[in-house]
């Protein structure tokens, strides 16, 4: 039901966020004065404004979707002009993990740093073999895995994995991102699952496919952990609908 | 005409038992599948989600002061935690500066939870162990007087809501720090009281120690994090290793056991942990400064910068952790807690394999989980 609303409320939201990558450049700026940002500073901006372009695509495919006719003149118009300033998206020099995984013959892209944190991006086929060099090298050491998790961004599945160390100050975002448009119909996106050399992943893989609905290929036990084990649907997608209508009990599983 | 007894090779077929959710030890509602060889458990299957309640979907379908008010039944026990971790991930997008006072009392208010938490599971573990009668009462007398405290200024017994985003909600007066002061003294007397019951007693001797031994190893392939990794003599507390908040000023030092930690170990961690909680207010409450609680002014239309990030604190079951991403809109793009129950359960299968059934709430009850915070 809430879907239905959504299209409306955020087109109305997406209005004032024109206006804005004027001024989110200066805040951008702002944040890349923090002495953990090391790139050129004229790089900086144009990659900080990214996230700010980012929702956009989600509105016009939402509303697209509905209203076909009446959204699509607006939608390209809309897509140009955020478009202009993020034109030569120089890729960011790769830091210590990039530089480290470069030098192991691991291609990686660098994002913005999240809260001062590197941030990464790694494709699918590669990325049992950077977890293993980032686990076991003695000099990255990246050995305690804090989380797996699924993220539904506009045009892709993103799967997150957050490293810290249990000996020192180093942290590390690594992200896998899977275009929808890649994916079939009625399938679901994967990646390789990690859980066969770190157990640390296998509950938090079970649990992005069961909430998300990524599969990780090679997993010992691949099963719904949260959820009932035939629920239907992965709940924190954007397209999922509630079959059920649990306020007016028309649950098919109540036992009332 | 004496019998003789001869020695036959008895052998028993694998038998599968459903342990919970109604059990009285899970600590909420936890299935455990365990098959069994006679009395020895040959493999554990945890069965989680009954009480799921879908606190990420939740996030991120109210507003950002909506589900400020909501996070505390995360974890329950220790709802200043998970108020902490939001609050600390949310002002590290906003950029917000949260005042001095304000970070004072959140160090003092968390640690009076994790007080009153590990006081819950002292409790409740001797009540796994079989100590039905009478113990229980110790701890939880405690636990009271601090709820009364802590209730005095967040208006909630458990529910706190009294850490926000940017500061804290209320400024106690300077008749609270009395109280507070009152029970400090008073605090360390009791824990001497319950370990003359517990430490040194022969039954819970023979129950916890050399009983579910975790390997350092073993702990850092699953990511165990808190008290449990300590006991196994890995020194990592968020508290001093990454230092937040005020923890920088305030002088105390990482508890851990130098070897490969049992049941036992667990159990005196917590002990410690509970009397150096005792110091780390009383210097708190020393030096406290006066000025502003709130950084940035709370309203129910409030916003936070676009951008994603992690923040955690040190709570008492491990490293809570709190995932955020925004859009600068009126609600969190997506929201994930790395919540140290859900993590720390994922050694009990583990720890299980070749275990009598005895044991098995002796080793269960000392990783020290809480449902809520298993499931969300």
């Amino acid at each position: 039901m809430t879907d239905e609303a959504k299209p409306e409320d955020v087109k109305s939201d997406a209005k004032p966020e024109e206006v804005k990558p004027e001024v989110k450049p200066e805040a951008a700026k702002a944040e890349a004065g923090s002495p953990d940002a090391k790139p050129a500073p004229d790089a900086k901006p144009a990659a900080e404004a990214k996230p700010v372009a980012e929702p956009k695509p989600s509105v016009e495919v939402k509303a697209a979707a509905p209203a076909a006719a009446a959204a699509k003149p607006a939608a390209p118009a809309a897509a140009a002009k955020p478009a202009e300033p993020a034109k030569p998206p120089e890729p960011l020099e790769p830091a210590k993990f990039g530089q480290f995984l470069k030098e192991h013959g691991i291609a990686s892209e660098r994002l913005p740093d999240s809260c001062g944190v590197e941030t990464i991006v790694i494709a699918g086929d590669q990325l049992e073999k950077a977890m293993r060099l980032l686990r076991n090298s003695s000099e990255i050491k990246l050995d305690l895995l804090l989380t797996v998790t699924g993220v539904d961004s506009a045009d892709t599945f993103d799967s997150v994995y957050h490293l810290w160390s249990y000996s020192h100050l180093d942290q590390l975002v690594i992200k896998v991102l899977l275009k929808k448009a890649d994916v079939a119909e009625g399938d679901l996106p994967t990646v390789p699952s990690l859980s066969n050399f770190w157990s640390a992943a296998n509950w938090h893989e079970r649990e992005t496919y069961d909430l998300v609905g990524i599969r990780y290929t090679s997993h010992p036990y691949l099963r719904r952990i949260l959820n009932p084990w035939d629920w239907e649907g992965h709940p924190l997608r954007r397209d999922y609908k509630q079959l059920v209508d649990a306020l007016n009990d028309k649950n098919p599983h109540s036992m009332r | 005409m004496a019998t003789e007894i001869q020695e036959i090779d008895l052998k028993t077929d694998e038998m599968i038992i459903n342990m919970g959710p109604q059990h009285p030890a899970t600590h909420g509602v936890l299935r455990l599948l365990l098959t069994l060889d006679g009395e020895t458990v040959k493999h554990v299957e945890p069965v989680l989600g009954h009480l799921h309640r879908a606190q990420e979907w939740q996030g991120q379908n109210r507003t950002w002061f909506q589900y400020q008010a909501l996070i505390d039944r995360v974890d329950y026990l220790s709802g200043m935690f998970t108020s902490w971790a939001m609050a600390r991930a949310c002002e590290q997008l906003d950029g917000v500066t949260v005042p001095e006072r304000a970070e004072y009392l959140r160090v003092i208010v968390s640690e009076m939870n994790r007080i009153t938490s590990h006081l819950l599971w002292l409790g409740t573990y001797l009540i796994d162990l079989g100590a039905m009668f009478g113990f229980p009462f110790y701890p939880f007398r405690e636990r009271e007087k601090l709820f009364d405290l802590l209730e005095e200024i967040a208006g909630q017994r458990m529910m706190f809501n009294y850490i926000r985003i940017g500061g804290v909600l209320r400024d106690p007066k300077p008749a609270w720090f009395d109280k507070l002061k009152a029970f400090l003294d008073e605090f360390p007397d009791r824990i001497d009281e319950y370990e003359a019951i517990v430490t040194q007693n022969p039954i819970f001797l023979k129950r916890t120690k050399g009983v579910g031994i975790l390997k350092q190893s073993v702990a850092t392939d699953f990511g165990v994090t808190g008290p449990c990794l300590r006991s196994s003599g890995i020194a990592m507390d968020l508290r001093r290793t990454r230092p937040y908040s005020v923890y920088p000023d305030l002088k105390f030092d990482v508890i851990s056991f130098d070897k490969e930690g049992d049941t036992w170990d667990r159990y005196m961690a917590r002990i410690l942990e509970m009397r150096q909680c005792v110091d780390i207010i009383r210097q708190a409450v020393e030096k406290i400064p006066t000025g502003d609680i709130m950084g940035k002014k709370q309203m129910a239309g409030m916003r936070v910068k676009a951008g994603e990030g992690f923040a955690a604190v040190e709570s008492p079951r491990g490293v809570l952790g709190c995932y955020v991403i925004s859009s600068g809109g009126e609600k969190a793009v997506r929201f994930r807690w790395r919540n140290p129950s859900f993590c720390n359960l994922t050694i009990l299968p583990e720890l299980l394999k070749g275990c009598p059934l005895s044991d098995i709430m002796a080793i269960f009850g000392s990783i020290d989980i809480i449902l809520p915070d298993v499931d969300r």
